[in-house]
């Protein structure tokens, strides 16, 4: 008997029916708490499953998903500044995101391993001090730091802002499945394996890592300004904030690094637990930091892993590839 | 007139402040050498140590340095605890598990000192620490001259104990090759618990001298951290020497950058510098 590898086949009619189900909410009219519980969900799940793309299958820990995020950010505040639409903010915003990261990885893809998680983690500090000095438009800097409203933002409404969220959150997990099954996928889960064999059987590792971690950057800035969007406001010190990488991190390691559906497990306790610890403000990121310690140490995989070995599991599979 | 004039008490200052940088590196570079493990919870221990100092001062009013007596045990005993407990478990999974460990660990420190000791900023502000030295005509605070005589007494005493002790090579022969210490009888578990604690102590060390120095709010943890790392990775990971000799030319990057650059330019200055050198040599001035 051929060993299969279990995996979660969705079939294509379940999913469409829970997409449109999820972009008539609005229409509906369900409480306008709930916007902001799938709006955050959607941003979250496309910026967790990048770093899942990176951290879980290429063998990259980016300590640096912040710079994309703020880069973003900033470029759809100056786009909306210089007078274009926010539409045109949203491509610009990834496109710089993705420079950005074709950019650093000149200096951080000479590092190998834990080499490359601090290369990473500098680049955002560096990012943050260069935009508490530096405005790029309008007037000079008034007292600390250079802080921009989104302009324009206003017109835009709660539903379509949420569209959004909804597209980027559903296109990363489409892209996800496309990446890992295609050439680039293949040639990850060789290197993830072992990156002597790969090279040697032909596989370009440096290539392969280049095009996930631009990809990554790409999707990451563009969930960046998708949220920004929302908030309305940027300012150096959150846009390259330590937070976004915790909140990705948590999500990811708590639903499983390195399987698809682990991200989109791991987002919905992410989020559930940002309203819930809401009220707890002060010891809210002690309780994050120990559900992290404790994943890691009693389950590496995560919920993922712990599912994946139980018996509902099996029977799930074979239901859902019957769809 | 040239550009060079007034550049002598940067000089000064940036030799004296590479003394504070790599006792606050020393503790990451050792963990580093023998256990192979990048401590992203290093900075926020460090600020622990400041904290320490900060209570037994306030508190007790125990003066912060002669309070490392105190300091120093405590740190030791939560650095076993955390190697014993937490990361050589971690060790056996993967090297990201213990990254993402110590990532938690970092966070849950920097909420633990939010609440208890406010968000407020805080500096160890004793008699001496607002003195200054006249050497001609550059002037430093006196504290940047203790910085730099404690860089030299701790590294001093680490190097003779991994020298001369019994302890101390094992350590050494740990960090050579893991597995022939374990075949020579060295339990190599014990071996890193100890040297997480050694470097705990160094960080005690390193956040009373930190304190004097500047003032600390309970997030400052991660540029402490980001200097320890650029420190270290100048140096070569797990030099004694090479930490040292990078702690003076981060401190140099910092203050001559911010000289000619304006002070609000100084750390950009420096961290980029890092960023360079990780591209140019990855294995840093003194690699292995």
């Amino acid at each position: 008997m051929k060993a299969t590898i279990p995996r979660l086949r969705a079939g294509l009619i379940p999913s469409i029916a829970v997409i449109v189900v999820l972009a008539l909410l609005p229409i509906i009219g369900v409480p306008r708490v709930w916007f902001l519980y799938t709006f955050l969900f959607f941003t979250y799940l496309a910026m967790a499953n990048m770093w899942n793309l990176l951290a879980g299958y290429s063998g990259l820990v980016s300590l640096c998903p912040a710079a994309f995020v703020g880069l973003g950010g900033y470029t759809l505040a100056v786009v909306t500044w210089v007078g274009l639409p926010y539409y045109v903010g949203i491509i610009f915003g990834s496109i710089v995101a993705a420079l950005f990261a074709m950019l650093i990885s000149i200096p951080v893809f000479r590092l190998k391993g834990i080499y490359f998680a601090i290369g990473t983690l500098v680049v955002p500090e560096i990012l943050r001090f260069v935009f508490l000095l530096w405005k790029p438009v309008g007037g000079a800097i008034h007292g600390r730091g250079a802080g921009y409203t989104v302009k324009g933002v206003a017109e835009i409404s709660q539903s379509q802002i949420y569209w959004f969220a909804l597209a980027i959150g559903i296109a990363s997990i489409f892209l996800m499945r496309y990446i890992l099954r295609s050439k680039l996928g293949r040639g990850l889960a060789a290197i993830r394996d072992s990156e002597g064999t790969a090279a040697s059987c032909g596989v370009n590792v440096f290539k392969l890592k280049l095009y996930s971690f631009v990809i990554a950057a790409f999707v990451t800035g563009m969930a960046g300004t998708i949220s920004y969007i929302y908030q309305g406001y940027i300012e150096p010190a959150s846009a390259f904030s330590v937070r976004w990488l915790i909140t990705i991190m948590l999500a990811t390691v708590i639903g499983g690094e390195g399987t698809e559906e682990g991200p989109i497990i791991g987002t919905i306790i992410v989020v559930f637990m940002y309203f819930i610890l809401a009220r707890y403000a002060e010891i809210s990121l002690i309780i994050q930091g120990v559900i992290l310690v404790g994943i890691m140490l009693l389950a590496p995989q995560g919920i993922m892993g712990i599912i994946r070995k139980t018996r509902p599991y099996g029977f799930l599979l074979q239901w859902a590839s019957r769809c | 007139m040239t550009i060079f004039d007034g550049l002598a008490t940067p000089i000064v200052m940036g030799i004296l402040l590479g003394g504070l940088y790599a006792v606050v590196a020393l503790g990451l570079s050792l963990v580093f050498g023998v256990v192979r493990e990048i401590n992203i919870a290093h900075g926020d221990l460090v600020i622990l140590g400041s904290y320490f100092g900060y209570t037994a001062m306030t508190v007790f009013g125990i003066d912060p340095i002669l309070s490392l007596l105190i300091g120093m045990p405590v740190l030791f005993g939560i650095g076993f605890a955390i190697q014993k407990y937490l990361l050589n478990r971690a060790f056996r999974i993967s090297m990201d598990a213990v990254l993402i460990i110590a990532f938690g660990l970092s966070i849950i420190l920097e909420n633990i000192f939010l609440k208890v000791w406010s968000p407020m900023s805080r500096g160890l502000t004793t008699p001496y620490a607002l003195k200054s030295l006249s050497l001609g005509s550059v002037r430093f605070p006196l504290v940047y001259l203790l910085d730099f005589l404690a860089a030299i007494v701790v590294m001093v005493l680490l190097r003779e104990f991994l020298r001369r002790t019994y302890l101390g090579m094992a350590i050494r022969a740990a960090a050579q090759d893991r597995k022939a210490a374990h075949l020579m009888g060295i339990n190599t578990d014990r071996v890193y618990a100890f040297t997480f604690a050694i470097s705990m102590a160094i960080a005690a060390i390193g956040g009373v001298f930190l304190g004097l120095t500047f003032p600390f709010t309970p997030v400052s943890g991660m540029p402490f951290l980001i200097i320890a790392l650029g420190v270290v990775v100048l140096g070569g990971l797990g030099s004694i020497a090479g930490t040292f000799v990078g702690g003076i030319v981060f401190g140099l990057a910092q203050t001559v950058g911010g000289h000619f650059f304006g002070l609000a330019a100084q750390m950009l200055v420096a961290y980029t510098m890092v960023l360079v050198v990780l591209a140019l040599i990855p294995r840093g001035i003194f690699g292995r």
